[in-house]
C-alpha cells in the first residue's frame, strides 16, 4: 500500500508485526513531501509508538482481522474457540491466551485476533461477572475500609475482595487490571 | 473558538469573495475563469491529481491555463478556482479547495505581488473582525535556514555536498532517502534528479521541525506575517532562477500567516526549454517514486515558446485557509460550506 492510503485504523505490517494506526495527522509543507504522522499500536503486545512516513514511501498492509468467537474447551496445550458466524473451530495456543486463561469459562464470548491466518491474541470483555466459589465468611458492616481478603472465583482464580463479600456472591471484575469492581445482583 | 454558524459562514464567504474581487479589480486585474477539467495538469512531485474520466484530470491549480491567457495578452488577471489534490486530508488540507491565483504583468512585479498577499490578508481579516498581522517580515530562505539550524548552505550543493554540509551524522534524519542511497546505493542515476529529491527532503524536514518554532517567535514579536523568500534553485518549481550573493536561488517565496503556510509566489519562468526540462525531471522523480508519469502540457509549452509569456509575477493563495485564520478557526472544516457526507477520498 501507498502512504497516501494511511488512515486512522489502517492495519500495517512492520518488521513482521501487525500494527493499527490509532492517531493520524497529515501535514505538508508547500510543494514538499506529505508527512503522515501516525501513532501506531502493536496489535499483539499493545505497545504504541510514533512514526512519520513521507510521500512516496511504501508500506505493507497487515493481513489481520478480529473475529467474535466462543470458548469451547481446553486441551493440554491449547484452547479451542468457535467462530460464531461460521461455526468453524480454531485452536489458540496456550502461549497466545496467556494469563487471560484465568478468566475463560465455557461458552464465553471473546475477540480473537487473526494475523496471517494464525491466532495471535485474544481480547476478553473488559468486565466479567463471576461467582465467588470459595472465601472466608463475610463481615457485616465493614464496607468503607480498604481491607481485603482473598477469594476464589468460579474459574479458580484468586482475587482480592472487600471483607463483606461472601461465598455465592457475584462480583464484577475488570479483566484488564484483574481486580474487583463491585458486587452485583445476578 | 467553535465553528461559525451556517448563516455566518455563508456571509463570510460572500463578503470574502466580494472583498477579493474588489481588491484585484481596484488593482487593475481582470477576473478569469478557466476550465476545471484539464488534459494535462501542472506536473508536481508530491501533488497527485484526481483523474476525470474518460481522460483528463481535475486541475490541481489554474496556473498553466492562466499563463496561456497571459501569453495571449490578457494583461494582469486573477481567478478564484476550485482545485483538487488527491489524498490531502487534514486540519489544513482538503482534497478540494479554493485557490486564489493572480498574475501581475510587467517587469519587477515580484515585490508587488507580495504586497498583494498582505493586502488580501488584511482585507479578509478585517471583514471577519479579527486584527490582521501587525507586521510582515521577509527573510531569505538561506538566512533563515542558517539562523534556525546553524548550517550554511548556498543552493549549489549536490547530494554529497548537502550531506557534508549537514554533517554525516545528521544527514539520515534530514534526508532519510538520500542518506540511505549513500549507504546502500539505489538512488536515481540522474544526479540532478537525486539532487531534486534530496533538497525536497531537506525542505520538508526543515519546514516540519525548524520553521514552526521560528514562525511562533516572530508571531510573539508581532510579526504574524512572514514571506520566506529566495528559495533554493532546485526548488524553483515554476519560478525563475538566478545567482545572487553567491547563492543559487529561485525567485520564489512562500507566505505564512500566524504560523500557517498560506501562499506561494514566483517571478514566473518564461524559458520554454527550461520549463520542459523541469517538467520532465519531475515526471522522472514521480516515476522513481512509483507514481504515474503525467502527460506533458505541450500546449502550454508551445505557448511559452510563442507567443511567449510576458514578464510577470504570480501567486497562489489558499482562500479556505485564509478564512480559517481570519475567523480564528483551527480547521478548514469549521469554515467550509460543504454540507452532508464527505465525498469518498480519492
Amino acid at each position: 500500500m501507498d502512504v497516501s492510503d494511511l488512515r486512522k485504523n489502517a492495519k500495517l505490517k512492520i518488521d513482521g508485526h501487525p500494527y493499527v494506526v490509532t492517531e493520524f495527522q497529515f501535514v505538508k509543507p508547500g510543494k514538499g513531501q506529505g508527512l503522515y504522522k501516525c501513532k501506531i499500536k502493536n496489535m499483539i503486545t499493545g505497545s504504541t509508538m510514533d512514526r512519520t512516513w513521507r510521500s512516496g514511501e511504501k508500506l505493507e498492509a497487515a493481513d489481520v482481522e478480529t473475529k467474535k468467537m466462543q470458548f469451547l474447551f481446553r486441551t493440554p496445550d491449547a484452547f479451542t474457540f468457535m467462530d460464531k458466524e461460521t461455526y468453524e473451530q480454531l485452536e489458540v495456543p496456550e502461549a497466545v491466551v496467556g494469563q487471560d486463561s484465568d478468566f475463560l469459562l465455557d461458552s464465553m464470548d471473546v475477540e480473537v485476533l487473526i494475523y496471517e491466518r494464525r491466532a495471535v491474541g485474544i481480547t476478553l470483555p473488559s468486565h466479567l461477572v463471576m461467582e465467588i466459589t470459595e472465601c472466608e465468611p463475610g463481615v457485616k458492616g465493614d464496607t468503607a475500609t480498604n481491607v481485603t481478603k482473598g477469594a476464589k472465583i468460579e474459574t479458580g482464580l484468586e482475587v482480592q475482595v472487600p471483607l463483606f463479600i461472601k461465598q455465592g456472591d457475584n462480583i464484577k471484575i475488570d479483566t484488564r487490571t484483574r481486580s474487583y469492581v463491585e458486587r452485583v445482583n445476578k | 473558538m467553535s465553528a461559525p454558524a451556517w448563516s455566518r459562514r455563508v456571509a463570510l464567504w460572500d463578503e470574502a469573495l466580494a472583498a477579493v474581487r474588489s481588491y484585484f479589480r481596484g488593482a487593475g486585474a481582470r477576473e478569469v475563469s478557466t476550465p476545471v477539467r484539464v488534459a494535462a495538469p501542472a506536473i508536481e512531485p508530491y501533488i497527485e491529481p484526481i483523474t476525470a474520466p474518460p481522460g483528463g484530470y481535475l486541475a490541481t491549480s489554474p496556473e498553466l491555463a492562466m499563463k496561456r491567457l497571459l501569453c495571449r495578452g490578457s494583461g494582469s488577471i486573477f481567478q478564484i478556482s476550485h482545485v483538487f489534490r488527491r489524498a490531502e486530508l487534514g486540519r489544513h488540507h482538503a482534497e478540494e479547495f479554493h485557490l486564489l491565483e493572480w498574475y501581475r504583468v510587467g517587469e519587477a512585479r515580484y515585490d508587488a505581488v507580495q504586497r498583494d498577499v498582505e493586502a488580501v490578508v488584511a482585507a479578509v481579516f478585517a471583514l471577519a473582525g479579527r486584527a490582521p498581522p501587525r507586521r510582515w517580515v521577509r527573510r531569505d530562505f538561506f538566512d533563515l535556514f542558517e539562523e534556525t539550524t546553524g548550517v550554511t548552505l548556498t543552493g549549489s550543493e549536490d547530494v554529497a555536498g548537502l550531506i557534508a554540509g549537514l554533517g554525516a551524522g545528521a544527514a539520515a534524519r534530514w534526508l532519510p532517502l538520500a542518506a540511505r542511497w549513500r549507504e546502500r546505493g539505489g538512488g536515481p542515476a540522474d544526479p540532478e534528479l537525486a539532487r531534486l529529491l534530496a533538497w525536497t527532503e531537506l525542505f520538508t524536514t526543515w519546514s516540519d521541525e525548524h520553521l514552526p518554532g521560528w514562525l511562533d517567535r516572530q508571531r510573539a514579536q508581532g510579526a504574524g506575517g512572514v514571506h520566506v523568500d529566495a528559495f533554493p534553485e532546485v526548488l524553483a518549481a515554476l519560478a525563475e532562477r538566478e545567482r545572487a550573493d553567491g547563492r543559487a536561488i529561485a525567485r520564489r517565496f512562500e507566505s505564512h500567516v500566524l504560523g500557517v503556510e498560506l501562499a506561494n509566489g514566483y517571478r514566473e519562468l518564461r524559458d520554454a526549454q527550461e520549463q520542459r526540462r523541469r517538467f520532465e525531471r519531475v515526471n522522472a522523480l514521480r516515476q522513481w517514486h512509483g507514481q504515474p508519469a503525467l502527460p506533458l502540457a505541450n500546449d502550454f509549452l508551445h505557448d511559452l515558446e510563442s507567443p511567449g509569456l510576458p514578464p510577470c509575477a504570480g501567486v497562489a493563495l489558499g482562500l479556505d485557509r485564509l478564512l480559517m485564520l481570519a475567523t480564528g478557526a483551527s480547521s478548514l472544516a469549521e469554515i467550509s460550506l460543504a454540507l452532508g457526507s464527505p465525498v469518498p477520498a480519492g
